[in-house]
């Protein structure tokens, strides 16, 4: 073509301006209905991950790297991690910033003359790192009192609020296996929630003791879990198949023991998170094909009713291809003007929110190009329809002579 | 073909006619049927038609005689019709309706009954419209615009939409418009239709003085007085060939 392209291209999107200011308001309600549509896919995005980033938050709070191993207790001949089996991994498994196996039981105490079972751990101190306690009074149990199965104890804060209706305890006493334990702290765990995805043994009315000290006193045979905290994430994997190995080389079988890392749980909290945001995301995209649709429908009044000035164009010298990107470039505006609002408003909105409830709120930079790109697509898709029928138009009747 | 079913053209002879000048016009046969109704009605039937540079030519006849479907033609806005027609030297019945979009814009201006000012646009807007459609630099047609909107005494209008004025500043503004490409023929289609008799007389003076300074002008009309102004009177009437002549 002769014409100068950006400059003929500036020239319409001039009309296209022209043609959009003539009609104001109905061209705002349109990009109002685009930018609704576009509002809730970034925003449903945004939900999605937020969702997403939640149970991984919770997940995650159960202790970092975390690989545990237990005996499930089932099968024919039922095996268990025996005291042997915890030096052998202590030993063998590399890769391990830190190991804590725990022994658990039940104890019925009496609170205000009430009897309430209460679980009893037994644990090294590393237990508190691993899986991320947080000791919110006093402290947690030293390496000495350990070694020297000191008849101390940490309580859950559930457990102190019950016995006290306090975390900040004086001197107190707990009675356990019969004896007299001094409470030296209270703890809770990082996550709180983390019990809601698998039963956590720190979760509830729970004390904690030295692992030697329940030894010792209780005859337990067996550890009930071993916690391994590997060196970073990518060691994981390792310490899973060590753990395994050093397992399976003491026992008949590993069919009575689980060696697990979180990693499973994360992969299958990502799937699901995806296949709900895909659901989210598909009824959120009906909005955005509406606001289409819209377009398409305010495209045809306009084209209708601005038959003669189309008509006046064509006369004048307008070339077909000049008045279908001029009412091409008018969809587009519309979509893309709706495209920008309501990538503000679905970003926008949720970041305000999170910044007043101090939740950081994540917004994906692809969710919003995408929604973006999409509705300014869909605008020009349903803008096609009219431009058509305004660049087809029959000169004569549309000057109004028929 | 028969006489009768020639669309009857008659000429009124006038000595100021240039014979010697180039034909600007040339329509051989030229022939439109049209359905409507589901019933085929034939608008012209082989007519023949010559214009040469710088005639000021009238064509006259009622409504229902052709008269439409000969200025669509002329102006390029019809492309389905039999025959053969020559603007400027250069054959057009068969061209594709962008390339006649694109001659319609360089050598044809229209004078429309109504205006056909966009309402929305000024008319230094307005009458640079066809400039811009041509491509040529914004800022020229604009230019261009302003000049020929001051010939036609508008110079202290170009901001304002066409509503804001009397309807012989809009049609002087169409005017305008019509000249803003510089094109070969000027294509009046019953431009005093729309306005009182003073402003109609002023209007075809302005019509008449394009002519003197040069330009083809042809006046499609059904108005013996309008066709008066001009210098050549073609009168066509559907089929009849002693159809009475004013």
């Amino acid at each position: 073509m002769e014409r100068p392209t950006t400059e003929w291209l500036s020239l319409l999107f001039r009309f296209a301006l022209d043609g959009l200011s003539g009609q104001r308001g109905r061209s705002l309600l349109t990009m109002l209905g685009m930018a609704i549509g576009t509002a809730s896919v970034v925003a449903v995005v945004s939900i999605g991950l937020l969702g997403r980033d939640y149970v991984i938050g919770l997940i995650e709070g159960v202790g970092s790297n975390l690989v545990f191993a237990y005996g499930t207790g089932g099968g024919v001949n039922p095996e268990e991690l025996a005291f042997e089996d915890v030096d052998a991994l202590r030993q063998r498994v590399p890769y391990v910033a830190a190991m804590a196996p725990v022994l658990s039981g039940n104890e019925l105490i009496s609170v205000k003359n009430q009897p309430e079972t209460i679980s009893v751990l037994g644990v090294t101190p590393e237990y508190a790192p691993v899986r991320n306690l947080v000791v919110v009074g006093g402290r947690f149990l030293t390496a000495a009192e350990d070694a020297g199965g000191a008849k101390v104890a940490v309580i859950s804060k559930e457990l102190a609020l019950k016995l006290y209706g306090t975390t900040r305890l004086g001197e107190e006493w707990i009675r356990i296996f019969g004896l007299r334990f001094q409470i030296v702290g209270v703890f809770r765990e990082g996550v709180e929630s983390a019990a809601a995805l698998q039963k956590s043994e720190a979760a509830g009315l729970v004390a904690i003791i030295p692992f030697s000290t329940f030894r010792n006193l209780s005859g337990v045979r067996f550890v009930d879990v071993v916690y391994f905290q590997a060196v970073n994430a990518m060691a994981v994997p390792a310490v899973v198949e060590a753990a395994s190995s050093v397992i399976a080389s003491r026992h008949r079988t590993l069919s009575s023991f689980k060696i697990e890392s979180l990693d499973q749980y994360l992969v299958l909290v990502q799937r699901i998170s995806d296949a709900v945001s895909a659901g989210l995301i598909a009824i959120a995209a009906v909005s955005l094909l509406v606001g289409g649709i819209g377009i398409m429908n305010i495209m045809l009044v306009t084209v209708t009713e601005r038959t003669q000035d189309i008509g006046i164009r064509l006369a004048l010298g307008a070339g077909r291809r000049d008045i279908l990107l001029q009412f091409l470039m008018e969809a587009g505006i519309l979509s893309l003007l709706g495209g920008i609002a309501g990538t503000l408003i679905g970003a926008g909105l949720p970041l305000y929110i999170g910044f007043l409830y101090g939740i950081e709120v994540p917004v994906s930079g692809i969710s919003v190009a995408v929604a973006f790109a999409v509705s300014v697509g869909v605008g020009l898709f349903f803008g096609i329809y009219p431009a058509r029928k305004a660049a087809n138009m029959n000169i004569i009747d549309a000057l109004g002579y028929a | 073909m028969s006489r009768r079913q020639t669309t009857a053209i008659r000429r009124i002879p006038d000595e100021r006619v240039d014979t010697t000048a180039q034909p600007l016009v040339e329509m051989h046969h030229i022939a439109k049927t049209y359905q409507r109704d589901g019933a085929a009605v034939t608008a012209l039937r082989g007519l023949d038609l010559m214009i040469r540079q710088g005639e000021f030519t009238a064509i006259m006849g009622r409504s229902g005689s052709g008269k439409s479907t000969l200025l669509h033609i002329l102006g390029l806005l019809d492309e389905e019709y039999e025959g053969t027609y020559q603007l400027d030297g250069q054959l057009v019945s068969g061209l594709s309706a962008d390339e006649l979009s694109r001659l319609r814009n360089r050598k044809i201006g229209f004078v429309f009954q109504s205006f056909h000012l966009l309402p929305q646009l000024t008319i230094l807007e307005n009458a640079a419209l066809p400039a811009l459609y041509a491509g040529k630099r914004p800022r020229d047609c604009r230019a261009a615009a302003r000049m020929h909107l001051e010939r036609m005494g508008l110079a202290e209008r170009l901001d304002h939409r066409p509503m804001e004025l009397s309807i012989g500043q809009r049609q002087r503004a169409a005017i305008a418009r019509a000249l803003v490409n510089e094109p070969r023929i000027v294509l009046a289609d019953e431009p005093t239709g729309a306005l009182d008799s003073r402003t109609a007389m002023e209007i075809l003076d302005i019509l008449r003085d394009l002519n003197r300074s040069g330009t083809t002008v042809i006046l499609v009309t059904h108005d013996h007085e309008v066709g008066e102004a001009a210098e050549r009177i073609i009168h066509i009437s559907d089929g009849t060939a002693d159809d009475g002549v004013a």
